[in-house]
C-alpha cells in the first residue's frame, strides 16, 4: 500500500526545488509585473470563494469554512482564498501522492477530477473534503486548483459527519483515498452513485456541496488559462515561483528575527468521545534557532481508541491557522512559508496514532495544538519591536456542535451542524486591547454566524434567544472577546435527532497569557417538555428571555439536564430546548490593571456579572451602580494585592506541597503515566 | 553600552536585565532571579480553586465552572508588588511548566555583533 509515511508527509510538506524551466519564467517577471500578478491569483480565488459559498448547501459552506487554493505543477501552494487557514499548509500532500503514484495509473490528464477526505493520505478529517483539478496547457500540467468544504455528513456510525464513539477508521463512514472521480470535465455518474450512498441522510446537501467543490476548482482553473492566454504560460509558471520564493524569504527573515531559545506550553482536554477523561492534548516545546523553528510534541498523552486522535499533518493545519492570523498575517498564503519549519511527532500519541485510529473529532484535540502554539508565540514575539502587537491569547475553542438530523419541516432529509455557536468564538485578549466579540470560529477566522431566519427557513427550529453569553470570556488587563448563546426550541416538526460533539465541559480550553484568566467550560444543556412554546402561544407577558436568568432560575420548567457537552443522539419532542454555547477567548494580563471604566462597559454590555466586576477585577460602584467609584476601587485593588503577598508561597515550599497533589485515578484512564503522560496500555480497536 | 539599555521587555510584566543576566518585574524593578532560570522560581505561587474566579451559576456536576478536581489556578505573584505575573491552568499536581528559556549567549552575541538592536525596550534587525 501506498499509505505517505510520517516522513513522506513532513517532507512534501516542503517546497520543491525550482525546475530549469521555472527558474528561466523567474527572470521574465519584470518589476511591477509581480506585484499586479499577485494581486490577480487573489482575484481569481476570491471570485472562485464567492461561488463556493453560494453554490454550497451545508452550513458550513454558508458559513465560509472552506478554502480555494493555487498550486504549482509539482502540488507547492501559492495562493488561496480562505475560509479557513486549516487546509493551507497541507494539501500539497495531496497532490504530490497523486503525482507520485498516479502519473501513469491512472494517470493524469486535462478534464480530471480528483477528490478525497482522507487524512491518512493528508486530510484533517473525513468530513473535509477537497475536489482537486489539474490545469493543462497545450498537453503540459502547469498548475493545480483545489477547493475545499467541510461537510457534516459521512455516513459514518451517528449523523453529523464526526461520529463521536467512533473507535476505529471503519466507523467513520466515508474515507476515500486519492481518486479520480471525474474524466473531461465531468464527473463520472458511477461514483455520484457510490458516494450519494454515503449521504443518504442528507441527500441534497451532500451532492450539491460535492458539485460546488468541483465547480469552484474548475472556475480556479477557467481563470487560470485566461491568464495563460493574455499573458503566457511563462508569466504564470514564474510568477508561481517567485511567489513561492518570495514568501519563504520573508518566512525566514520573521522567523530570524525572533530571540534564540526554548518556548513550552501544556494544554488539557476532558473529554475522549462521550467519556470524561483528562489528557494532556498537547505538550509542546518550540525550539529557535537561527532562522528555523522546531515543533516538538513530546510529552503529549498516548492515542485512545476513540475518535479524538489528530494525524500529524492535521496538527500541521490547526497551527497555519494560529501562523496566518498573526505571525504570517503579512505574509502570503503559500506553502514556502513552512519551509523554516519542522516538526517532531512521537509515535502512538494523540497527534500521530496508528493508521488504524479513528480521527473524525480530531479538530477537538488539534485546537489545542493551535492554543499551546499561541502561548509559545507570544514569549517568542512580545520582545520583538515587529512582533509585540500581534501577541494574543488563543481564541476560544469550546463550543456547541450540535447535529440536527432527521426531516425537516419540508419534510427534507437533513443532518447538519448548527452553525452558530461556532462562528461566535471570542477572540483571545491581545496585547493592545480586548479580544473581539463573538469574532469567529477558532478553526476558521472568516467564518460567518448564520441569519437566525436561514436556520428557521430550513431546520425544524426556532432560535428563541441570541445573545453575548455573560461571564463566558477569561478576565484580564485585556479581557478575551465574549462567546454567545443561542437558545434552539424544536419547532414544526414532531420531533427531531440530535446529538453534540465537543469538550470544555470540565476544564477551560487553552491557557490565558501574562497573568489572565481563562474562559468559561461549556456544560451540555437540553430541557425537554419545556412550557416555553407554550407561554409563547399565550403571550405570557412574565416570560423572560435572559440566558443568565434561565439558568440560574430555571425560568423556563420543564425536564431540565445538564452533562458533558458531548451527548449521545437523543429524540427531541417540539418544544423541547437545547442551548448552544461559544467559548469566550482567554484573558491577557493581570485583571487588577484593567482600567475600572472599561469594567462598567462590559457591565453595561452584559459582557460581565457585577460579582466579576466586583470579585476578579475589585472595581467598587458608586451608589446608582452606574460610575466607578475611584477611591474604593483603588482600596479593593491595593487590598488584593497585600493580600496575593500574603498568601502566596515561595517557588520550593509550594512545591513542596503541590507535588503531592493529583487528580482522581478514574479521570486519568487515557492520560497516560502520571504526570508524564507515557503510554501504559496498548490499545486495541475493532 | 550602558546596562539600561540591555534591558528587554520580554512578557507584559517580565524584563530581562541582560548584562545582569536577571529576571526583573517590569512594574517594580523587583529582582526575580537568574534569567538562565525559570523565571517562576523567583515568584510567590498560590493554587486557586478555579470557582472562585469562574462562578457557579447552576447544582450538579457541569456548573459553569472548572471542576477543582481537574483543574486548578496556578498564579504567580511578583514578591514586590503583588503583580499577577502569569498564571496557569493545571491539573492537581502536575508540574509547573518552564515556558520561556531564553538563549542568553545568542542573545548577546547578536546584540554585540550588531545583527540586533534594542529600542524601546526591544530587539528588532538593525538596519
Amino acid at each position: 500500500m501506498a499509505i505517505p509515511t510520517l516522513a513522506e508527509k513532513l517532507e512534501w510538506l516542503k517546497p520543491v526545488p525550482a525546475t530549469e524551466f521555472e527558474r528561466e519564467c523567474v527572470k521574465t517577471i519584470r518589476p511591477g509585473e509581480y506585484e499586479i500578478g499577485v494581486q490577480i491569483t487573489n482575484d481569481i480565488l476570491d471570485e472562485a470563494m464567492e461561488i463556493f459559498v453560494r453554490s454550497s448547501r451545508s452550513y458550513f459552506g454558508v458559513s465560509g469554512d472552506s478554502m480555494v487554493a493555487i498550486f504549482t505543477a509539482e502540488g507547492d501552494l501559492i495562493n488561496a482564498s480562505c475560509g479557513t487557514y486549516l487546509h493551507a499548509i497541507i494539501q500539497p500532500i495531496i497532490i504530490k501522492f497523486i503525482r507520485k503514484y498516479y502519473t501513469e495509473n491512472p494517470g493524469i490528464h486535462d478534464g480530471d477530477i480528483w477528490y478525497t477526505n482522507d487524512a491518512l493520505y493528508g486530510g484533517i478529517h473525513n468530513p473535509d473534503q477537497v475536489a482537486i483539478m489539474p490545469v493543462f496547457h497545450e498537453g503540459r500540467l502547469i498548475a493545480w486548483a483545489t477547493a475545499a468544504l467541510h461537510t457534516t455528513e459521512t455516513g459514518a456510525t451517528e449523523p453529523g459527519g464526526m461520529p463521536v464513539t467512533a473507535k476505529s477508521r471503519f466507523e467513520e463512514g466515508l474515507n476515500l483515498p486519492p481518486i479520480k472521480i471525474g474524466e473531461n470535465f465531468k464527473l463520472r455518474n458511477d461514483f455520484l452513485e457510490f458516494y450519494s450512498v454515503y449521504g443518504l441522510r442528507a441527500p441534497a446537501m451532500f451532492i450539491s456541496d460535492l458539485r460546488a467543490r468541483c465547480t469552484t476548482a474548475d472556475r480556479v482553473r477557467v481563470r487560470l488559462l485566461e491568464l495563460v492566454e493574455k499573458r503566457g504560460v511563462e508569466f504564470l509558471v514564474g510568477l508561481m515561483r517567485k511567489m513561492l520564493e518570495v514568501a519563504e524569504a520573508g518566512a525566514f527573515l520573521k522567523i530570524k528575527n525572533l530571540p534564540d531559545g526554548k518556548f513550552r506550553s501544556v494544554v488539557f482536554n476532558d473529554a475522549i468521545g462521550w467519556t470524561p477523561a483528562l489528557v494532556r492534548a498537547c505538550f509542546l516545546t518550540i525550539t529557535k534557532k537561527g532562522d528555523r523553528l522546531i515543533f516538538d510534541f513530546d510529552g503529549t498523552s498516548p492515542e485512545t481508541p476513540s475518535s479524538y486522535n489528530v494525524h500529524p499533518q492535521a496538527v500541521v493545519g490547526h497551527i497555519a491557522n494560529f501562523m496566518y492570523e498573526y505571525f504570517f498575517h503579512d505574509l502570503p498564503i503559500c506553502s514556502s512559508t513552512f519551509a523554516p519549519i519542522d516538526f517532531v511527532f512521537q509515535q502512538g500519541t494523540l497527534l500521530n496514532p496508528d493508521k488504524l485510529a479513528a480521527t473524525s473529532c480530531c479538530v477537538y484535540i488539534g485546537m489545542q495544538t493551535r492554543c499551546a502554539t499561541h502561548n509559545c508565540f507570544a514569549k517568542m514575539m512580545f520582545c520583538t519591536r515587529d512582533g509585540w502587537s500581534q501577541v494574543a491569547s488563543a481564541p476560544g475553542s469550546q463550543h456547541t456542535a450540535q447535529i440536527c438530523s432527521g426531516h425537516s419541516q419540508w419534510n427534507l432529509s437533513v443532518s447538519d451542524v448548527l452553525s452558530f455557536s461556532l462562528n461566535t468564538q471570542g477572540q483571545g485578549g491581545r496585547a493592545t486591547t480586548d479580544g473581539m466579540d463573538a469574532y469567529g470560529f477558532a478553526w476558521c477566522a472568516f467564518g460567518r454566524a448564520p441569519d437566525c431566519e436561514q436556520v428557521e427557513g430550513e431546520l425544524p427550529l426556532t432560535v428563541t434567544l441570541s445573545q453575548h453569553w455573560k461571564d463566558s470570556s477569561g478576565p484580564g488587563l485585556h479581557r478575551g472577546g465574549s462567546g454567545a448563546v443561542q437558545q434552539w426550541m424544536i419547532h414544526k416538526v414532531p420531533q427531531m435527532l440530535s446529538l453534540c460533539m465537543g469538550n470544555g465541559s470540565k476544564v477551560p480550553l487553552g491557557q490565558p497569557l501574562f497573568g489572565g484568566y481563562a474562559s468559561t467550560p461549556i456544560p451540555g444543556i437540553s430541557v425537554k417538555k419545556a412550557d416555553l412554546l407554550q407561554r409563547m402561544k399565550e403571550g405570557d407577558p412574565t416570560l423572560t428571555l435572559d440566558h443568565r436568568q434561565i439558568f440560574e432560575q430555571h425560568d423556563i420548567k420543564g425536564d431540565w439536564k445538564l452533562e458533558l457537552i458531548a451527548r449521545t443522539p437523543d429524540i427531541y419532542a417540539e418544544g423541547d430546548l437545547l442551548f448552544g454555547f461559544s467559548g469566550g477567548g482567554p484573558g491577557y494580563g493581570d485583571p487588577l490593571e484593567r482600567q475600572p471604566e472599561l469594567v462598567v462597559e462590559d457591565l453595561k454590555k452584559r459582557i460581565i456579572s457585577s460579582r466579576t466586576a466586583e470579585n476578579v477585577y475589585r472595581v467598587a460602584l458608586d451608589t446608582e451602580g452606574r460610575k466607578v467609584d475611584a477611591a474604593r476601587t483603588d482600596a479593593l485593588r491595593a487590598a488584593e494585592r497585600k493580600a496575593r503577598l500574603a498568601r502566596g508561597k515561595s517557588y520550593g515550599e509550594f512545591i513542596a506541597e503541590w507535588s503531592k497533589k493529583s487528580p482522581p485515578a478514574e479521570i486519568l484512564e487515557w492520560y497516560g503515566s502520571w504526570p508524564d503522560a507515557k503510554p501504559v496500555r496498548p490499545i486495541f480497536r475493532p | 553600552m550602558a546596562n539600561a539599555d540591555r534591558r528587554i521587555r520580554m512578557t507584559e510584566y517580565l524584563d530581562l536585565d541582560l548584562d545582569r543576566e536577571q529576571w526583573i518585574c517590569n512594574r517594580c524593578g523587583h529582582g526575580l532571579g537568574s534569567a538562565r532560570d525559570n523565571y517562576k522560581e523567583g515568584c510567590l505561587l498560590y493554587d486557586r480553586d478555579p470557582r472562585e474566579i469562574h462562578q457557579p451559576i447552576v447544582d450538579g456536576k457541569f456548573t459553569f465552572s472548572p471542576d477543582p478536581l481537574w483543574v486548578q489556578i496556578v498564579e504567580f505573584y511578583c514578591p514586590g508588588c503583588g503583580t499577577q505575573i502569569e498564571t496557569e491552568y493545571l491539573p492537581p499536581g502536575h508540574p509547573i511548566t518552564h515556558d520561556i528559556e531564553i538563549d542568553i549567549d545568542s542573545l548577546k552575541r547578536r546584540l554585540d555583533s550588531g545583527e540586533l538592536v534594542i529600542r524601546e525596550q526591544r530587539i528588532e534587525a538593525a538596519q
